[in-house]
Order: structure tokens, then C-alpha cells, then sequence
């Protein structure tokens, strides 16, 4: 039964976003907010707010009885997790099964399913999705040797106890890694007590590329194409784009049935992004996991495709049928989005929380900003620091750089420092221009001389 | 990750204050007692600065209901509406409101009950998870300001105590 009144069960840019996708359809909406977030853009534009509890995430946007209680009393009967919190924790969409109220996300049990590493790769193993090649138990330096020719190199040893880079050695021939058996399983012994090593290929010059999925719960998938997510800084997606422009073809249609397959697998129902290790050299991507979730960064999707991906969560949720087939889905374009955070970048991306005294969006053809900020708003130091999403849609990737550049440069905000200066240099850097990026560049080559620059 | 970065909200909270021209803030919850004031003479520690009343929130209100919309902060009441002592014992969460044990029992307080600071007050429950909600000061009721079995949001006031 299509939903009649959904509960927003997060706070932030997403809260509105979700807000607004409800209102599109016709949809009341409840949001939650902590005591620190009583006077937020959502919950100003929703039809109720209520207070969960304290500001600490703890004592409100994670304690899923308090929302999913928020939710019944308030007679909703959707809810909406956002990203982030609680939004993949199987509790909640149990407690709200307990209510009789649609869950906008996966089925618990697939949640659970792919929250567990092992098992999601056991799953995508037995959809046909490829895996970092890797070895079982190498018992001696013998083994080493053959795991490595076998697996091709370079490969990383690494300890089956191990965490922390610990007993972890990189081995580029055959050589190597039996020297390199030797040295990670007398460090796995030190460290761990347990001297047992696998092995795995190592692929040093990696993109992050993943496919946006949405599944009817019956089979039926359909997806929106990659995104690349390369830029990262300690394992955070600071910019994000669509599509991978560094992928070939061929490989890009191979990418998307590897995603479709898994989640068909299981039955998946509603959004959900596979994620995957793209070696560029080798032209072979493995699978690491999948979200299942919306994303932060989904309107890079959104705005390649033209669809609403979060209406139509709505209304899977409500029980309707995806109302999208795949020959619908036609991508053009380039689109990037730049996470802003209300960051110091000279001072090690310290967190600045604050109010914002300026606040101008800029207009435009192609561009798109996801914020809950305004001249005048608060950003309140309980949560993550992230003000805002800008998001541009251009013919091609250079003329979406190019637009991203003018609208870094129209958007004004006072206040409190942000990262939108260290985008509008990241994406002006000759690297990033000729797309010769990767996972470790951002940290690797870009950083170090950003910082000197600055100092 | 709140804890930690307690000082920065404090920092916030005193800017805020500063900003906003207020005169006297006070503010009381479990162990934690501030009281902000920018008369050099004043010296209101013990008592609230602005009284405040319920925001009346229907237990489960029907489609129609949301959109007359309950106010997201408690309104402020009509000046007068509580004595200028007392003191407002709001709801730690949201959760819904039970001034009994159980049903049909006595209510834990009536308006005139005195109480002493550790004294049960209500119950609220959060999917069947009921906590007592306890005085940290003494007093005699003055007013419960919220109805039995209705939700209640964190931060909503819930019972005003007068000294005795």
C-alpha cells in the first residue's frame, strides 16, 4: 500500500532531500531531530518535527526504539533512513515490521547479509561477480612462490590474524615473496602469536567505481550506471562523478551486469550501489561491497539519468512496482558533486562547527546544490561536518569541470571554513583534468603539495 | 564524539548568547546545571528564567492531524501561567507519557504531592521499555502539563515544582 505519511529518520541535507522527494509525491512527513536540530531547513519544511532526545547521535538518531516509537505515535507509515546512522542496521526495519511500517531500504535479512563481509563475498562469488584473486592458507615459502605466479603479481602477504598493516608485505616476483613469506609470518608470529598467511593480488594504482542498483524485492533489478569515487581522503569520498570516464566500454556493460547479477541474487529491493576495485592497468575490476542504502553522492546518477532516485524508494516501499525499466534508463552526460564540509583544510581538516553569516548559492544551467544551509543557519558540532552537496551536469567531463569551476566560484559562504577551496584547486590540478587519478592520489600526490602551498 | 567536543559547544552556546541580546539563560538537566546572565547582580541559580508550558502533542494523531502540525519547540506560555519559582521537570526522550505504575494503579504524583529529589514522577516508555522518570529537586507539584498516555517529545515539560 503506497505510503501516506513517511518519518525521516536523519538529519542534514538528506533529511530535506527526503522531505522534498515525500512532498513530490503527495506524502506527509514526520521528521525526527534531536534537540539540537529543532530549527533545521527539514524540519521547518516538513509537516511535523519531533524531538527525539538529547543532541548526542546516541540518545536520538541512533537509538532505533526511540524513532521507530516517534514513528507509530506519530501515526506514520513509511520510514525513511537517510544514509548513514542507523540506515543499515537490520533493528530497524525489524522494529518497524513489529509496526506495521514500510521500511524504505532492503529486507533485514539482506542487510545483515551483506554487512558481513564474508558472506557478501561468498554471494557475490556464487553470482559470478570477480574478487581480488587471492589465495586460501600459504603454509610455506614454497607456496608463497606459487600462490604468487599463480595469482600474479604484484600480491600482498598478509596475516589471517591481522589488522593494523601488521605482517603485511608487498612481494612484486617470485623471489620476493618467498622472502617476504618469511618475513610476514616471523612478524604475524610477533604480533598476533599465529604465523598463518594468505595471500592476495595487490592492485597499486586503483579507482573506486560502483553501480547504483534499484530492485523491486522480486528479481528484478535495474541500474543507473557508475559512478567513480576515487578522489578519497582516509578512506572519505571527498568528489564523485558519473560515469567512470577512465573505463572502457566493453568493460563498463560487464561492470553493470556484475552489479545487476549479485543484487538479482538476492532478491534486492529498493537503492543499493556495489562497490568495486577498478585496476586500471589490468582493465579488471573485484568486487569489495555493497550499500544498502541510498548514497551520499546518488544525484550524480540522478542528474546522468534524469530519474528521482529517492522518489522511487518511496514508492517501492509503498509496494508499487519499479516504475523504471532498464531500456528507460538512458545516460548522458558527465556530472561531478563536491562534498563541502564545514572543515579547516589547513588545519588538518579540522571540523568547524558554526554558524554561517553568508550563504549564496549559485544559478545556473546544470547545477545542483543538496543543503540544508542558509544565511543564518547553525551547524552544530554533534555530527558530521558536511554542509552541503554541489552537484554539476555538463556534455562531457571537461565541460562538467568547467561548470564545476564557475559554480565553486559563484557559491559564497561566510562563517566558518570549508573545503570548497581545496575542490576548486583539486579539480583545476593537471591530474585531475587528464583523469589520472586514483584511491591514493588525493593523499599521495595532491595533499603534500597543497599543505605547502598553503603554509 | 559529543563529549569530546563539549567545550566546542559550549563555545557555541556562549556566542549564541552574546548574539542573541537574551539577558539570563538557564538551563537544567540530570547532572548539569548552567546559568548564563549578563546582569552583574543576578543570581538565579535554583530557579528557571522564562517559564515555559506544554506543547500539546495528540498520541496518535490521524491523517489530518500532523498538518495542523504541533509545534516543533514548546510555546512559550502567557506570562504569569507558572509561578516565577518553579521548576520544570521536562522529559529526558521522546516516549510516551504514563503517570501510573501500571494501569489502574494510583499516579505516581498528584498537583499538590510533595516530592523529594530521587522520588518517581512518571514512566516513560519507549517500545515497551519503561523508565522512571525521577525529581532532582524537592517541592509540591504545581502543575502536571502533560495528559497520561500521550507522547512526548525530549525536552518537553512535563511536571512544574514549586518550592515548598
Amino acid at each position: 500500500m503506497a505510503i501516506k505519511r513517511l518519518f525521516v529518520a536523519n538529519r542534514g541535507e538528506i533529511a530535506l532531500r527526503i522531505v522534498r522527494a515525500a512532498q513530490a509525491l503527495g506524502i506527509e512527513t514526520v521528521v525526527a531531530v534531536s534537540d539540537a536540530d529543532r530549527d533545521t531547513a527539514a524540519a521547518r519544511l516538513a509537516d511535523r518535527a519531533i524531538v527525539l532526545g538529547p543532541a548526542a547521535a546516541s540518545k536520538s538518531y541512533l537509538d532505533p526504539r526511540l524513532i521507530v516509537h516517534a514513528a507509530k505515535e506519530s501515526g506514520c507509515d513509511g520510514l525513511h533512513p537517510g544514509y548513514g546512522f542507523l540506515s543499515e542496521r537490520a533493528i530497524l526495519p525489524r522494529l518497524c515490521a513489529e509496526y506495521g511500517i514500510a521500511f524504505v531500504g532492503p529486507e533485514p535479512d539482506v542487510i545483515d547479509e551483506l554487512g558481513d563481509k564474508l558472506r557478501a563475498r561468498a554471494m557475490a562469488k556464487a553470482a559470478g561477480v570477480p574478487l581480488v584473486p587471492g589465495s586460501d592458507c600459504v603454509a610455506t615459502a614454497a607456496d608463497a612462490r606459487r600462490e604468487g605466479d599463480r595469482i600474479g603479481y604484484p600480491v600482498l602477504l598478509k596475516a589471517s590474524a591481522g589488522g593494523g598493516g601488521r605482517g603485511m608485505v608487498i612481494a612484486n616476483n617470485g623471489d620476493e615473496a618467498e622472502a617476504g613469506f618469511h618475513r610476514a609470518s616471523a612478524e604475524a608470529v610477533a604480533a598476533f602469536g599465529d604465523g598463518t598467511l594468505f595471500m592476495e593480488r595487490f592492485v597499486p594504482l586503483a579507482r573506486h567505481v560502483e553501480v547504483q542498483l534499484m530492485g523491486d524485492g522480486r528479481g528484478t533489478v535495474v541500474h543507473f550506471g557508475e559512478r567513480d569515487c576515487s578522489v578519497q581522503r582516509r578512506y572519505q569520498k571527498l568528489i564523485e562523478e558519473a560515469p567512470c570516464a577512465a573505463m572502457p566500454d566493453h568493460l563498463r556493460a560487464q561492470l553493470h551486469q556484475s552489479a545487476v547479477n549479485l543484487a538479482a541474487s538476492v532478491n534486492y529491493r529498493n537503492a543499493g550501489t556495489a562497490e568495486f576495485l577498478y585496476d586500471v592497468k589490468r582493465e579488471e575490476f573485484y568486487f569489495i561491497e555493497v550499500n544498502a542504502r541510498i548514497q551520499v553522492e546518488h544525484p550524480v546518477s540522478e542528474m546522468i539519468s534524469g530519474f528521482d532516485l529517492v522518489q522511487e524508494q518511496i514508492r517501492i516501499a509503498g509496494g508499487a512496482p519499479l516504475s523504471i525499466a532498464q531500456k528507460d534508463v538512458v545516460l548522458s552526460g558527465h556530472a561531478i558533486e563536491c562534498r563541502i564540509n564545514a572543515e579547516d583544510v589547513y588545519r588538518d581538516f579540522l571540523p568547524s562547527p558554526g554558524r554561517i553569516t553568508r550563504w549564496e548559492p549559485p544559478v545556473g544551467p546544470g547545477i545542483r546544490l543538496d543543503s540544508h544551509m542558509s544565511t543564518g543557519a547553525m551547524i552544530p558540532p554533534f555530527y558530521d561536518s558536511m554542509v552541503g552537496k554541489l552537484i554539476v551536469h555538463g556534455t562531457d567531463r571537461s565541460d562538467a569541470i568547467a561548470r564545476l569551476a564557475n559554480a565553486i566560484d559563484a557559491l559564497v559562504v561566510e562563517g566558518v571554513p570549508t573545503t570548497l577551496e581545496l575542490h576548486r584547486a583539486i579539480i583545476a590540478h593537471p591530474d585531475f583534468v587528464a583523469n589520472r587519478i586514483h584511491t591514493r592520489w588525493l593523499e599521495q600526490v595532491f595533499l603534500p603539495g597543497f599543505g605547502k602551498k598553503a603554509a | 564524539m559529543t563529549e569530546s567536543l563539549f567545550p566546542d559547544a559550549l563555545k557555541i552556546l556562549l556566542e549564541e548568547f552574546t548574539r542573541s541580546g537574551i539577558r539570563e539563560l538557564h538551563v537544567r538537566k540530570a547532572d548539569f546545571e548552567l546559568f548564563l546572565s549578563t546582569e552583574p547582580s543576578s543570581s538565579r541559580v535554583g530557579s528557571i528564567a522564562a517559564p515555559v508550558s506544554e506543547a500539546p502533542v495528540p498520541a496518535a494523531p490521524s491523517a489530518g492531524a500532523a498538518k495542523a502540525s504541533a509545534p516543533v519547540a514548546p510555546a512559550p506560555a502567557p506570562a504569569g501561567a507558572l509561578p516565577d519559582n518553579a521548576v520544570i521537570v521536562k522529559a529526558p526522550n521522546l516516549g510516551t507519557f504514563y503517570r501510573a505504575p501500571k494501569p489502574g494503579a494510583a499516579n505516581y504524583v498528584e498537583v499538590g504531592s510533595v516530592v523529594k529529589a530521587g522520588d518517581e514522577l512518571c514512566l516513560i516508555e519507549v517500545m515497551k521499555l519503561f523508565t522512571a522518570l525521577r525529581a532532582e529537586t524537592s517541592g509540591r507539584i504545581h502543575s502536571v502539563l502533560v495528559e497520561d498516555g500521550a507522547m512526548v517529545e525530549g525536552g518537553q515539560p512535563l511536571f512544574a515544582l514549586v518550592g515548598e
